[in-house]
């Protein structure tokens, strides 16, 4: 179902929790909604959900105007940040719950709960069906959640932070799995999280939350590689942060107007008085250590008093080096109003757009 | 609009009006007697008047200063008691000695009005024990159980319980690091009580304090078992009297009135309690 | 002073505590023992010379075992009154959406706060009137006003533990706000519940004060029974009385000391 909002407002005393939000949710598709505590993401999932009611705005399902419905009349299901099993009901009454309230016969809600329970591969845990949800794992209890919420067929999915009580291993694995799910069954669905590699990797459509307003919405390929202002970039990523303008040549000028960001992964190091590469801004720096993370190597250089991230294959020895960037991968924000401008024109439900401020 | 944005409007409703039973019992069975109460204690024969404070003045104003009296050296009882015994519980754990400073919570106050009565009064059960293991002759009558200095034991032996609770809850509340600082440069247990358990818990203890007096202030049972029906008297007993026996209504609002007044205290720390 | 001088006044000092502690307390309920069961006992002799059940066994008949009935009766009428009526106040109160929240809170604490006895005079004189006076409905209404405190703050504290996430998972899947409180609410705080009944009930079957105005003569209970015995010098029959009426107590205390928490203890000092 397509789910639509428009100029959502929510104050709690004198927070704006929601600062007019304006966005469509494409119908069938998987939205992940990202953005810093406190960006109003929650928020907005418990609009949807009819739990918190907008101070301003309307929410429009399949085009029907839901904003005064209660949270029954929505044809929504929410899986809770902490589950929110019900400890006194076996994992089978938990997710008959939603369909013994629809009066389904009793011989179909076994079967949709064997279904559930099937879609989110608990079936062939032995007599799961008559445990209580504390004598199961966290995985576990994550996954009944996500069968209780699918087994009613819901039109739309909400899933709030659905993986950040689970550890990082069993959290990579639900993430493929809950992509496949709603892959397989096509629903509707909005995931909030504030991890920005989880909302990467799951979405396929990325929105980044501040302050209450969304600040840019898109593919996660696009967002990330275009990101459309400065609190973007820096969120999406391992991104630096450089005082300075591009002069002549591409030599970066260290100044204190300009600031010039690009990721870790973009920056070239080379050796110390090597001719700058043509289409690159470049600059002399000094690395003076360098981590291995795993899958990278990542040197920290010295430039002016920042420190720079530059990640590569290849472990580097400390000393000066030169540091160089595609100019392509440059993401110039040195006209301040511009970002502003664009802050402005999301809050007024322009952030659809995909017009690009990357200057080369 | 949905059927069940309706249903929804009436369930809302209906959850409101089931509140209102228990808020009209409280309403016709409290409030509106405390209200008649204050109006009946400027009333007599049918006039709005004074008369009703001034023949609490003239009769019983040597009763409020003894009621003060009593409550003020329970309180210090109870208190002087109650700090180092919750103070001890909380350095030196001794389970069996903190069950049984709780048992008097259980004991109703009437019961303990009956058990005091009869373990102080002069030839109570006291004085006989006394006697069995010689430390009073044989017939010896105890003065303690009578007057005040009984009613101060009695009250203190009821209330000593729920104070040494409270506090020892909130001594508990007090981090390890505090008194293992204080122990580091040599305290004591006196010390470490008085110096960082009590200043720590100070609210606690503020609140305890203004919940105890108000109950001395203006406990009846005990105080009605207790007495010889001659001297001075505690307020409420002098209530019960005057309402029950002289079925004088006025006087006794005007007693209750005062009785308020001392109780202001209370009032006050739970209205606080409901603000939070 | 040498560490094991120190040490021996330690072990002194607090075996003299234990004692003073141990007297203090048991004392004056040994000696209602004592008399319970002195069926003869000429002062001054330090004990009874007659020890026996025989005024445990009057309990069981006659007017004492009328007041103990009535009391019962009137109890479990108060207390399933007051559980009902205090259900969806607490539960409202718990989730904050009590209309007049903290007016409606305030009128549930003052009772608390206030002098009984001078309110309960006054609503004496109201029964009267209402003809509610010297009858179990007037008992039973004044033993409400402390059964109703008790629930409503037990209740509230007991719904509040009960986590609102797990309230809208119901309400999310459809279920009303109705149908969510009695299978998910009421069903995770029923210990709570349990803890509350048993409050309101003691607290019924020891309240004096309210039913000796309001009840007195016609309506007799435990505790009135056992003040007018204790005035009467019937002291054995009194001493049985107070034991029958602290023993429900004391027994919950031994047995689920460690499941009470403190915030309900503190209600019982208020008994």
């Amino acid at each position: 179902m397509e789910v639509r909002v428009e100029k959502l407002e929510k104050r709690f005393g004198r927070v704006a929790a929601l600062a007019g939000v304006t966005h469509t949710f494409p119908k069938g598709a998987l939205t992940a909604v990202v953005g810093p505590s406190g960006c109003g993401k929650t928020t907005l999932l418990r609009v949807l959900a009819g739990f918190v009611r907008p101070d301003q705005g309307r929410v429009w399902m399949d085009g029907r105007d839901v904003t005064d419905f209660p949270p029954q009349a929505r044809d929504c299901a929410l899986v809770f940040q902490n589950y929110a099993l019900w400890p006194h009901m076996t994992v089978f009454d938990n997710v008959a719950f939603g369909l013994r309230l629809r009066r389904l016969p009793s011989h179909e809600v076994r079967d949709r709960v064997r279904e559930a329970l099937a879609l989110v591969e608990l079936d062939r845990v032995p007599g799961i069906e008559s445990r209580r949800p504390r004598e199961l794992s966290g995985g576990q209890q994550q996954r009944v959640a996500l069968a209780r919420a699918i087994a009613v067929r819901p039109r739309l999915l909400l899933l709030d932070e659905p993986l950040s009580n689970l550890d990082a291993k069993v959290r990579h694995r639900v993430r493929v799995e809950i992509r496949a799910l709603q892959r397989r069954t096509g629903i509707t669905t909005v995931y909030v999280t504030h991890d920005q590699e989880e909302a990467l990797s799951i979405a396929d459509v990325l929105v980044v939350m501040e302050g209450g307003r969304v600040v840019q919405a898109g593919r996660p390929e696009d967002v990330y590689a275009r990101p459309r202002d400065p609190f973007v970039a820096e969120f999406l990523g391992s991104t630096n942060v450089l005082p300075g303008t591009v002069a002549e040549g591409g030599r970066i000028q260290p100044r204190e107007r300009g600031r010039l960001l690009f990721r870790a992964e973009d920056v070239a190091l080379l050796p110390a008085g090597s001719p700058p590469p043509a289409g690159a801004v470049w600059t002399p720096g000094e690395v003076v250590d360098c981590l291995f993370l795993g899958a990278v190597y990542r040197a920290y250089v010295r430039v002016g008093d920042t420190m720079v991230m530059a990640d590569g294959r290849e472990p580097v020895r400390p000393g000066q080096v030169l540091l160089a960037v595609p100019k392509s991968r440059v993401m110039d924000f040195s006209g301040d109003e511009a970002g502003a401008d664009l802050i402005e024109s999301a809050a007024a439900g322009e952030d659809r757009r995909t017009r690009t401020r990357t200057r080369t | 609009m949905s059927l069940a944005t309706e249903a929804h409007r009436w369930e809302r409703w209906a959850w409101v009006l089931a509140t209102l039973p228990a808020v009209a019992v409280l309403g016709v069975a409290f409030g509106l007697p405390l209200l008649q109460s204050l109006v009946a204690s400027f009333v007599r024969e049918g006039r709005v008047t004074l008369e009703n404070y001034a023949i609490v003045a003239r009769l019983y104003g040597r009763d409020v200063l003894y009621t003060l009296g009593v409550a003020g050296a329970g309180v210090t009882l109870t208190f002087g008691a109650g700090i180092h015994l919750a103070g001890y519980l909380r350095l030196r754990a001794w389970p069996w000695v903190e069950f049984l400073l709780k048992v008097p919570l259980f004991v109703p106050f009437v019961v303990t009005g009956h058990a005091m009565r009869v373990f102080l009064q002069p030839s109570g059960t006291l004085a006989l024990a006394l006697s069995a293991v010689g430390l009073v002759p044989s017939g010896a009558r105890l003065g303690i159980g009578e007057g005040w200095l009984g009613l101060v034991l009695a009250l203190t032996w009821k209330h000593l319980a729920l104070v040494v609770l409270l506090l020892v809850g909130a001594f508990r509340g007090v981090d390890d690091s505090y008194l293992e600082a204080a122990q580091g440069f040599g305290a004591g247990i006196l010390r470490q009580i008085w110096a960082v358990l009590v200043p720590m818990s100070a609210t606690s203890l503020a609140l305890a304090t203004v919940l105890t007096l108000t109950s001395m202030l203006a406990s009846f049972s005990i105080p009605l078992l207790m007495s010889r029906g001659s001297g001075p008297q505690m307020l409420m007993v002098d209530l019960y009297y005057r309402f029950g026996q002289h079925g004088d209504f006025g006087v006794a609002s005007a007693l209750g009135v005062v009785s308020y007044v001392m109780a202001s205290g209370a009032v006050y720390a739970y209205l606080r309690s409901v603000a939070r | 002073m040498s560490v094991a001088g120190r040490s021996l006044l330690a072990v002194t000092l607090r075996a003299a505590l234990g004692t003073l502690v141990l007297v203090v307390i048991l004392g004056p309920l040994l000696s209602l023992v004592v008399w319970s069961l002195a069926e003869r006992w000429h002062w001054p002799a330090p004990f009874p010379q007659q020890l026996g059940l025989k005024y445990w066994l009057r309990m069981l008949q006659g007017d004492p075992l009328r007041a103990l009935t009535r009391g019962v009766t009137i109890a479990t009428i108060t207390t399933v009154l007051a559980l009902v009526a205090a259900l969806p106040v607490s539960y409202l109160a718990a989730r904050r959406r009590l209309p007049a929240g903290a007016a409606v809170l305030t009128l549930f604490v003052l009772p608390q706060a206030f002098p009984q006895l001078p309110v309960f005079a006054s609503a004496t004189v109201l029964f009267y009137r209402w003809n509610l006076a010297g009858t179990v409905p007037g008992v039973v209404l004044i033993h409400l006003v402390g059964g109703l405190v008790y629930a409503v703050w037990t209740l509230t504290a007991a719904f509040r533990a009960v986590g609102p996430e797990l309230e809208e998972a119901a309400l999310n899947l459809g279920a009303s706000a109705t149908r969510t409180f009695f299978r998910i609410a009421l069903p995770l705080a029923l210990p709570g519940v349990a803890a509350s009944a048993i409050l309101v009930f003691l607290h019924s079957l020891d309240e004096f004060n309210g039913t000796l105005l309001v009840g007195a003569p016609y309506v007799t209970t435990l505790p009135v029974y056992m003040y007018t015995a204790s005035l009467g010098y019937e002291l054995q029959i009194a001493s049985v009385t107070a034991l029958i009426l602290m023993a429900p107590g004391v027994v919950l205390l031994l047995l689920l000391e460690r499941f009470l928490r403190a915030e309900y203890l503190a209600f019982f000092g208020h008994l």
